[in-house]
């Protein structure tokens, strides 16, 4: 089975988890400010199977902002409270934008899928166009040239609310690319999940850390990544 | 009880030196970073759903007063991770656990503290609420079942489950038809007075050895990946004088025996900020000195990096506390802050309101389609044009569902009948209950439907019978006729397209003129048993300028001028020719007037049984027709493209543009066809639509009442037409000279 995904870029449940297990490792090790991925497991009603079915997440992806023009949140009410001597009154001074990442695998598709929401720090979630305005430049020049990457917003299968979701349709085609041309030093599965972050990645600004995709890949092909997806004008 | 109790333990180490028994007016106050909150989206729709489920029953849960609900949660934080954001503390779909006295599990990124929510009912509550009456609740118990941070303390509560000391409080008003939640915030403090002063504070790498700062850290880390101890946020530290750190929990406080180690009590500091503790540390302070008399504290406020203890953020610092003098009196009601500055209001609109849901749910397929395969499919027209169907019947409930499939979204149904019992199988925006009671009337109940189906919609209903040449009209009916004539004409000039999808041939010629007279795209469906019709109709005439219309007008009161007449439609017909010739209407190729037609049967005429698959297929066909229309750079005067047996001969996404297709379900096949404007149409000729342009709605009367009136006309026109060629023949010809016209 696993000779024929290798051949056709797509991923089964149970490779699915190994290859989180591995990006769930490879991170904590690897040299980077974001935070950690976690792998949250999920629990089905009994079936008799033993089923290692969950999904990764990566929350509290800070995007810190200084603003000089605070955005002051509608006035709701003339009076404020009256603070004792021993608080301390804070003015903020930056606009912190928190962000989740969840990787969850698609049955459908037999791919992993990119799910995201950001919020203000009270909590307030964040349309995609204020997400857009955190990203990177080359993040948003792939999403407006890609073929390949398209967001949606569709509900979160495990949490039943509305998050952003790069579309899966295609990943297995330039997943067949990735991953065939870089079989030196590729244990399958393992790094299947490094491989398809590093690209979907870019569209979202996460970043790998350079040692995890250089663990995975040769120098050559570490360095094509990022521009395999354009390559191919017939994808 | 506890409080009876006093315990020696070793002194902590003497102050430095620097700072002598009476300086105490020269240290500062310690001053708390207060908590920063944070309610995400779960945890609002958890409430919304709670809240919608107890609206129903007599009994409210907890009941404060009858002005809202209160319940049991918890929020949850943890330390600080990062150097330029504090952990804030966060309420989220866990926070409302099922059953309320259901432990709500942590871990080490989610430590839970209890809090009370109250939920109020209206806005005007919210603002009434008593704030600071509600923060002296959380100090210290008013009734038996509340729960308070000062009894919690002395009863000793705090040493077994110590996340009461960082309790929370919230008010809140949910208006669940704008989807907005306001709220507010409180992290109770008791307040000392006089209050709490600094010694020093520090970053905790400075103040240990590197051994006991490997200690430390080894004993941080193991607590906080330890399920028994990672969401304990506070404890004690003693750190032995071989530099062995051990962490302990606070009950365990009783039992201990000082033996002259170094003592820190600990905390989980949410706050980021060097020189400044997080509002944790206030209740602790309070509890301490409480619950265990002592005075001068040492602290630990504990933060970390990527999992990790971080000895850099984290600080150490010395505190004196005074016990205040009235908190050894036994009813006492200590002083409280902690309510938030301001109020907050979140609004979930976006991705609560089921409608704006459904839409752009519906948006997507359009837009995967676009990004697939139709790069050029133009989402902004289709949800801009405004379509007429004149008919709600098989062919009207299937094209206007079409349209809806294609993000197409104003619609005006137009229908004079009311759903009939044989309706509701065939006529897909029926439904069995639309029958009963005489049955509804059709175009409104079809637009009730298209909203059900998609609330966005913006569906119209209009109930007006179409006047039809050959049913003629009593004269007392006459005005009324004439109203719904003007009204069809206002309603077709208000549209952008115009579906003709009628039950007869002759309903179909007035909007067929109006049409032409506008140039408005106008697509035609006729169904016969087993064969169908679509097309789209070709532009009208180009309108003429005023000096042509009186020419027009003097030249045909004269009678027998006939060759004036012939000039100036001669003269029509070569402007239009400017233009290349007109696609051809649904009377274009009709030899007789419309007339009633219940005798005279052809193949395209509306049958009253029809095989019920050609009402889909045609109606589909029409939309795809029309979206093919809108795509197309010229619009109405696209040119008409027949389908070729090269695969791919089109250039177009989208494909040809035909101007006619028939099909045939016997022979399961269909065919594509171009038919040119005919000179002698009754409904869109040159002679037809300028009489209508010159007399307007008499002309129409009379062509409905006098059917061969049309037949005049247009035979005139042909008649004229061979006029002046036979005049032409003959200058060349002279054998044609005694040919009789």
């Amino acid at each position: 089975m696993g000779d024929q995904s290798i051949c056709d870029g797509s991923l089964s449940a149970d490779d699915f988890y190994v290859a989180a297990k591995s990006l769930c490792e490879l991170w904590q090790s690897a040299n980077t400010s974001l935070p950690n991925w976690t792998w949250i497991p999920f629990k089905r009603i009994p079936t008799g199977i033993s089923c290692n079915e969950g999904y990764l997440s990566l929350e509290n992806v800070f995007h810190v902002k200084s603003s000089k023009e605070l955005v002051s949140s509608q006035d709701l009410f003339q009076e404020e409270q009256t603070v004792d001597s021993a608080t301390v009154v804070q003015v903020p001074s930056s606009v912190i934008h928190a962000y989740d990442f969840h990787i969850i695998y698609s049955f459908s598709y037999r791919n992993p899928v990119l799910y995201f929401h950001g919020h203000k720090y009270d909590g307030q979630p964040l349309a995609l166009d204020d997400i857009q305005e955190d990203l990177p430049e080359y993040s948003l020049k792939l999403i407006r040239e890609s073929k390949w990457t398209f967001i949606t917003f569709e509900e979160h299968p495990y949490l039943h609310q509305p998050w952003y979701m790069l579309h899966p349709c295609g990943t297995s085609e330039w997943m067949k690319l990735l991953i065939g041309g870089a079989l030196h030093g590729n244990p399958y599965p393992a790094n299947y999940l490094v491989s398809w972050l590093s690209v979907v990645g870019q569209a979202v600004g996460l970043r790998v850390p350079s040692s995890l995709t250089s663990s995975c890949f040769n120098d050559a092909s570490s360095s094509s990544i990022g521009q395999c997806v354009e390559l191919d004008p017939s994808l | 009880m506890a409080e009876n109790r006093t315990w020696t333990v070793s002194s902590p180490p003497p102050p430095p030196p620097s700072s002598s028994s009476d300086s105490s007016s020269e240290r500062q106050i310690l001053r708390f970073i207060p908590f920063q909150s944070s309610a995400d989206e779960g945890f609002w729709r958890r409430l919304s759903s709670l809240k919608l489920d107890t609206l129903g029953l007599d009994q409210s849960p907890i009941p404060i007063t009858g002005e809202f609900f209160s319940f049991l949660s918890a929020c949850f934080y943890a330390p600080c991770s990062h150097p330029q954001v504090p952990n804030p503390l966060k309420l989220m779909a866990e926070s409302l656990p099922d059953d309320p006295l259901q432990l709500v599990i942590g871990n080490r990124n989610k430590c839970p503290v209890p809090g009370t929510l109250y939920n109020t009912n209206t806005l005007e509550s919210f603002r009434a609420l008593d704030k600071d009456a509600l923060l002296k609740m959380e100090a210290r118990k008013v009734k038996s079942l509340d729960f308070s941070i000062f009894d919690d303390i002395i009863s000793g509560k705090a040493d077994e489950d110590c996340a009461v000391l960082s309790r929370f409080l919230l008010i809140s008003f949910a208006d669940l038809k704008k989807w907005t939640f306001r709220h507010w915030f409180a992290f109770p403090a008791l307040s000392l007075e006089p209050p709490a002063t600094l010694v020093n504070i520090q970053p905790a790498s400075k103040v240990f050895s590197s051994e006991e700062a490997k200690s430390l850290s080894r004993a941080c880390n193991e607590w906080r990946n330890s399920n028994m101890t990672a969401g304990v946020p506070f404890f004690f530290i003693v750190i032995a004088s071989n530099a062995q750190v051990t962490i302990r929990p606070l009950k365990d406080w009783e039992a201990f025996h000082g033996d002259g180690e170094k003592l820190l009590f600990g905390f989980y500091d949410p706050c980021n900020l060097p020189s400044n503790p997080g509002w944790p540390l206030r209740n602790f302070l309070a509890f301490i000195c409480l619950r265990w008399k002592i005075e001068n504290i040492q602290f630990l406020c504990y933060r970390e990096r990527r999992g990790l203890a971080d000895l850099e953020l984290s600080l150490v610092g010395e505190a004196v506390v005074l016990l205040p003098q009235d908190w050894r009196s036994p009813c006492c009601v200590p002083k409280a802050v902690g309510w938030e500055l301001k109020p907050k209001l979140m609004n979930l609109a976006a991705s609560m309101d089921p409608k704006r849901l459904a839409v752009s749910a519906a948006d997507l397929n359009l837009k995967l389609m676009r990004w697939r395969t139709l790069p050029s499919l133009d989402i902004n027209i289709l949800s801009s044009v405004k379509c007429l169907l004149l008919g709600a019947g098989t062919l009207g409930c299937q094209v206007a569902r079409m349209l809806m499939a294609w993000g197409i979204r104003r619609i005006t149904l137009l229908d004079s009948g009311r759903v009939a019992m044989s309706n509701p199988v065939r006529q897909s925006l029926y439904t069995f209950e639309d029958c009963l009671d005489g049955g509804e009337l059709k175009a409104v109940a079809a637009a009730k439907s298209l909203k059900r189906i998609f609330p966005a919609v913006e569906a119209e209903s209009i109930n007006l019978a179409i006047p039809m040449p050959g049913h003629p009209v009593p004269a007392q009916e006459a005005d009324n006729v004439l109203k719904d004539c003007e009204l069809l004409q206002s309603l077709i000039a208000s549209h952008d397209v115009v579906f003709l999808l009628t039950d007869t041939r002759e309903s179909r010629w007035l909007p067929t003129l109006i049409c032409a007279n506008e140039s408005k795209v106008a697509i035609t469906a006729a169904l016969g048993f087993d064969s169908y019709l679509v097309m789209r109709h070709g532009s009208g005439p180009r309108p003429v300028s005023s000096d042509m219309l009186d020419a027009t007008c003097n030249a045909s009161d004269k009678t027998g001028d006939v060759n004036a007449i012939a000039t100036q439609m001669h003269k029509l017909s070569t402007k239009n020719e400017d233009r290349g010739q007109r696609l051809g209407c649904y009377f274009c190729n009709d030899v007789v007037a419309p007339i009633d037609s219940t005798s005279n049967r052809t193949l395209d005429q509306q049958c009253t049984v029809t095989r019920p698959g050609l009402a889909p297929i045609a109606s589909s066909l029409a939309v795809e027709l029309l979206v093919g229309i809108l795509h197309h750079p010229k619009r109405i005067n696209a040119p008409g493209e027949i389908s070729s047996s090269i695969v791919g001969s089109s250039d177009r996404p989208l494909g040809i543009l035909p101007h006619q297709i028939r099909g045939s379900l016997p022979q399961f096949s269909q065919l594509t066809l171009l038919g040119y404007s005919s000179k002698s149409c009754t409904a869109c000729s040159d002679a037809v639509v300028s009489e209508f342009r010159r007399k307007g709605m008499e002309f129409v009367l009379q062509a409905i009442n006098q059917p061969s009136y049309l037949e005049d006309l247009t035979g005139l026109t042909e008649l004229m037409e061979s006029v002046n060629s036979f005049r032409v023949d003959w200058d060349e010809d002279d054998s044609d000279a005694n040919v009789d016209d």
